[in-house]
Order: structure tokens, then sequence, then C-alpha cells
């Protein structure tokens, strides 16, 4: 089939309204943000050229490092204990055990229901006075190890981050498909050889699926930078910016007419996701060889 | 490898204790994300003075005025109209625009094509929640700011890099034989587009319209920054409003928690096919 002319104009005409918008919305935005990070700029005159002073600013406020350590911690929990634990359900529920599909169905809940429905859900759970977790603890006894765990400062930051990292639904689905396309051969020959099922997993299963698990490990990396509905609903940053993270820093800046420090913050938002995404890939590629 | 593995944990010792442990860290996720979802149900259907006395009873008599509660008081119903038609705008377009870039891409060997879904898949890995100036300066110079059609083409425009992924992928199982017999008759371009690629790419269409959907209707961070009239507000802002208001009625905001989860429940347990396949298959190629 040849191209013709009019397969030339149909194609520029078809390729055009997505370029538009993804020129729009994604390529002109991203080099602003670049640019403006040098400006100062309140969002109401015009912008005026300052340097690095933006970055200056930001790197000596220590509300910029918590959020930007807060953040890094989310990375490593995201990649170090939810992609684990998925990988862990994915082998589980792959040897198909009695009404896998209803786990499968259940694990994944949570990822259609929005965040901020998840985070509200939560702060029910963390509830100082009569939610889930004090109740809980009341129950069996531990009723001396009840407070209000968004409001203290030592457990506002573990209680924001720990409940999405049990859900794995996401996750294991990915990597649950990576595990269906193994050829079923390699285990029978590995059994024949007297392999143990962790055996199998450890030396089969995890090598061939390692390009899911690198996705899995991106995803959770790029998820973990931009966390910022829950804590904005649940402690809003406080108590004492201990929970505040890099979106959440930006939009304050935003919010206090700051655009010029708000898109420097942005700026070191978008490097560390590219830096995290290219290591990542990194890691992964040395493992082939 | 079913038979294989059974057969092994049947035998020994180890096996049992391995089967043991198979099923208990199967329930403990389980019931990780089913009990706090029904505890939250049941408590919305008891009296705050029910709550208070035993946050683990169940109601002598469920209080569906609760629900009729949470919803006259924060106009929940004007936020899920406005959600709606916000999803199914932002949705129709997107995957309308996705479909007609994958066409081209996908049907016809030119130079760059490539480049092309390069740029446009790239968008997948963005970090969007670090484009808030940027897209706020948008939407004030061309005046669209706290209007509902900043949301429809923001997200039409944010949800592109996955639909174009997903819809692509799907054409290009489709073989080209199909539109050959059409090519000699002289259907043409556009003719093809519209008589044949799209109604077989159905299956596609849905997965990404599906997927496309649950983002909009999920979305909170740019719906939070672009509007702020009370009747500009989607159902996430809406149940925002609860933590503000009823700082001692709390079992109409868990009500109000319960209606704004409902619908994604729902639409899950009638896509659920799409869903999974829509989110797997976008995370593939990322």
């Amino acid at each position: 089939m040849k191209i013709t002319k009019q397969d030339r104009i149909g194609i520029v005409l078809f390729l055009a309204p997505a370029l538009l918008l993804i020129l729009v919305f994604f390529i002109v935005p991203i080099l602003s943000v670049g640019v403006t990070s040098f400006f100062k700029w309140n969002g109401i005159t015009a912008p005026e050229f300052s340097g690095w002073q933006n970055y200056a600013k930001i790197f000596s406020d220590k509300v910029f490092w918590r959020s930007a350590r807060n953040n890094l911690i989310w990375v490593a929990g995201a990649c170090l204990v939810q992609v684990p634990l998925a990988l862990i359900m994915a082998m589980v529920l792959s040897t198909k055990p009695r009404g896998w599909k209803i786990f499968r169905t259940v694990y994944f809940l949570p990822q259609v229901i929005s965040g901020i429905a998840i985070a509200m859900l939560w702060s029910a759970v963390y509830n100082s006075e009569f939610g889930l977790l004090n109740g809980l603890l009341k129950l069996v006894g531990l009723g001396d190890s009840t407070r209000n765990w968004l409001g203290d400062p030592k457990t506002a930051f573990p209680c924001v981050l720990v409940y999405g990292l049990f859900y794995i639904g996401y996750f294991m689905v990915i990597l649950m498909a990576g595990i269906s396309d193994i050829d079923e051969s390699y285990y029978e020959a590995a059994t024949i050889d007297g392999a143990s099922r962790l055996q199998m997993e450890w030396h089969i299963t995890i090598p061939l699926i390692r390009y899911s698990i690198m996705t899995c490990v991106t995803l959770a990396a790029v998820y973990a930078l931009r966390t910022f509905e829950q804590l904005y609903l649940l402690t809003n940053g406080g108590p004492a910016n201990r929970t505040s993270v890099l979106v959440l820093y930006l939009y304050n800046q935003m919010r206090n007419n700051n655009y010029g420090g708000a898109n420097a913050s942005s700026m070191m938002l978008i490097l560390t996701g590219t830096l995290v995404i290219i290591v990542v890939r990194r890691l992964f590629a040395e493992k082939r060889r | 490898m079913e038979g294989i593995v059974k057969g092994k944990a049947g035998n020994s010792a180890s096996g049992v204790l391995c089967l043991i442990l198979k099923w208990v860290i199967i329930l403990l996720f389980a019931v990780y994300t089913l009990f706090p979802l029904l505890w939250l149900l049941i408590t919305s259907l008891k009296t705050n003075a029910e709550y208070f006395n035993n946050p683990f009873s169940f109601p002598a008599v469920p209080q569906f005025q609760n629900y009729i509660n949470a919803f006259s008081q924060a106009n929940l119903g004007q936020m899920i109209w406005n959600s709606v038609t916000v999803a199914v705008i932002a949705t129709a377009a997107n995957v309308f625009v996705a479909a007609m870039a994958s066409y081209a891409i996908s049907r016809f060997d030119f130079k760059g094509k490539e480049i092309f879904f390069a740029i446009f898949s790239a968008g997948v890995m963005v970090p969007l929640n670090a484009l808030m100036v940027p897209y706020f300066t948008i939407f004030s110079r061309i005046g669209l700011l706290d209007s509902m059609n900043a949301l429809r083409i923001l997200y039409t425009a944010i949800g592109l890099p996955i639909a174009v992924i997903i819809i692509r992928g799907f054409m290009d199982s489709l073989p080209r034989e199909i539109e050959e017999a059409a090519y000699i008759d002289g259907c043409g371009f556009f003719g093809r587009f519209f008589q044949i690629i799209l109604p077989l790419s159905k299956t596609g269409l849905i997965t990404a319209a599906t997927f496309q959907f649950i983002t909009c209707w999920n979305e909170f961070v740019y719906a939070n920054l672009l509007t702020s009239s009370p009747q500009n507000k989607t159902i996430q802002i809406g149940i925002r409003y609860f933590t503000n208001q009823f700082t001692t009625d709390y079992v109409s905001m868990y009500a109000a928690i319960i209606i704004a989860i409902v619908p994604s429940v729902l639409g899950y347990a009638f896509f659920q096919k799409q869903i999974i396949s829509g989110m797997t298959s976008g995370a593939v190629k990322g």
C-alpha cells in the first residue's frame, strides 16, 4: 500500500491535535519551569532575571531539605518495601491458589479509588478520639499506646507514608503479567533437576521478569516523588513541617506568590525524577550481563 | 507449573507449613484492604452516640439519614454532576485525539514516526505535579481559571501519553491486509479510519477510555488548583469539604467518604478487565 498525497495530508492533520496538546501541556511547561526558575517572579508583575538566587534561597531553607528528605524516604519505601511485597504476592498468586482472581480484584481495589478518598479513609483510621487504630489498641489492652497519630511529630510522617505501601495491587498485576509470559518448560526442567520452589523463583522467575520489576521500581519512584494529596489532606505538612514533601513545598511557595522559587523547586523535582529513572535503568541493565 | 507445585507442597511437613504461610499472607493483605473500608461503611450507618460509645459495634438501626445529611450539606449532587461532565468530555476528546494520532503512527510508514511516538509517550514519566505554576499561568492567561473547561482541556492533554500507548499498541495488532481491500476499492485515508480501523479498535478504545475516565474522576490536584467557586467543584474537592465542616458529626463525614468511593468501586466491578489491562499496558511501555 503506497502512501498517497491524501494520506500525507491526513497524517499531518491527524498528528496535529495530539502534537499541539503535548506541546502546550508538556514541552512548553517544562521549558518554562526551567527558564523561570532563574527569575524573580510573583505571578503578577513581569519576571525579573535573578540568576541562581531562587536556588540559593531554597537550598538554605530547612523546610526544603526536610521535604526532599521525606521524598527520598518515600522513594526508598516504595522501591524497597512496596515493590518487593508486590513481587512476593505476584509469585504467590501466580501459583493460582483457590480464589486467586478474587484476591487479585481485592488487592487492586485501592488503585481505582481516588487518593483523596483513601486519605480520608485513613484519617478516620488515625483519628485521635474514635479512630479505628486507637479503638483496636484499646480492644487488645494497649490503651496506653493510643495517641493523636497525625498530630504527634514522632508518628505523623510514618503514618502518612506507611498505609499506601501495603496497597500492592498495581505492581502485583504488572508483575503477574510478566510471570504469566514465562515458558513453563523452564520450571519443568528445574523440577527434574530437583530444584526447590524458592530456588526456582530466585533463579528463574526473578531474572526472567527483570524488565517488569524495573518498570515497577521506576513507577514506584515516580509516584513517590509526586506525592501530594494525602499530605495536603491529612497533615498539610505539619506538625512543624515534619511531613512536608517537595510538591507540597512548591505548592505553598506558589500560594505565597513566589513563582520563581516554586519553579526552582519544580526543577529539583524534575531533575531528581530524571536521575532516579536513569539510575534504575542502569542498575537493571548491569544485571542483564 | 501448578501441578508440580501442588504435588510438592502436598508431601512434606515443610510443604504444609509453606501452604499455611501462603494463606496467611494472602488473607492478611485482603483484610488490610477490606477491613478499613467495611469498618467505615458500617460506622457510616451508626449514630454519633453509638460510634463514640463503641467504634466496633453494629448500628442498632441503620442510619441512612447520615447519607441524606452528607448529600444536602455539601451539595454533593452538583459536584457529582460536575465530575461526570468533566470526565465524559475529557475522555471522549482524549480518546478521539489519541486514536487519530495512533492511526497515523500505526498504519503508515513515514519518516520519523517513532520520534512522534516517543514525544507522545514520554509524558508518562513526567511528574505532572511539578507543573502547577505553568498550568496555572496558562489558564489564567487564556481566562479559563475557575472554569470546568480548564479541567476538560487539561485532562484531555495529560491523559494523552497513556492513551496513545494503549491505542497504538492495539492498532499495531490489526493485520495490514484489512485495509488493503478497502484501499483497492478506492477508500481514502479518512474512510479507512472511520469505517475500518476505528470500529475494529473498539477493545483498545474502551480500555483507554475506561482508564482515562477513572483518572479524570479521581483527579484532585488540578481540580483543587484551577477551580475555586462552589458551582465548579468536582466530587473529589467536595469530600474534602467535610474535613473542615463536620468536626463533630463523624458519621455524616464517613457517609460522604463512602459516597465518593462508591462510583469508583461500581465502575471497577463492571470494567475490571479493561481497567487492569489499561493500567498494565500503559506500564509495560513506560
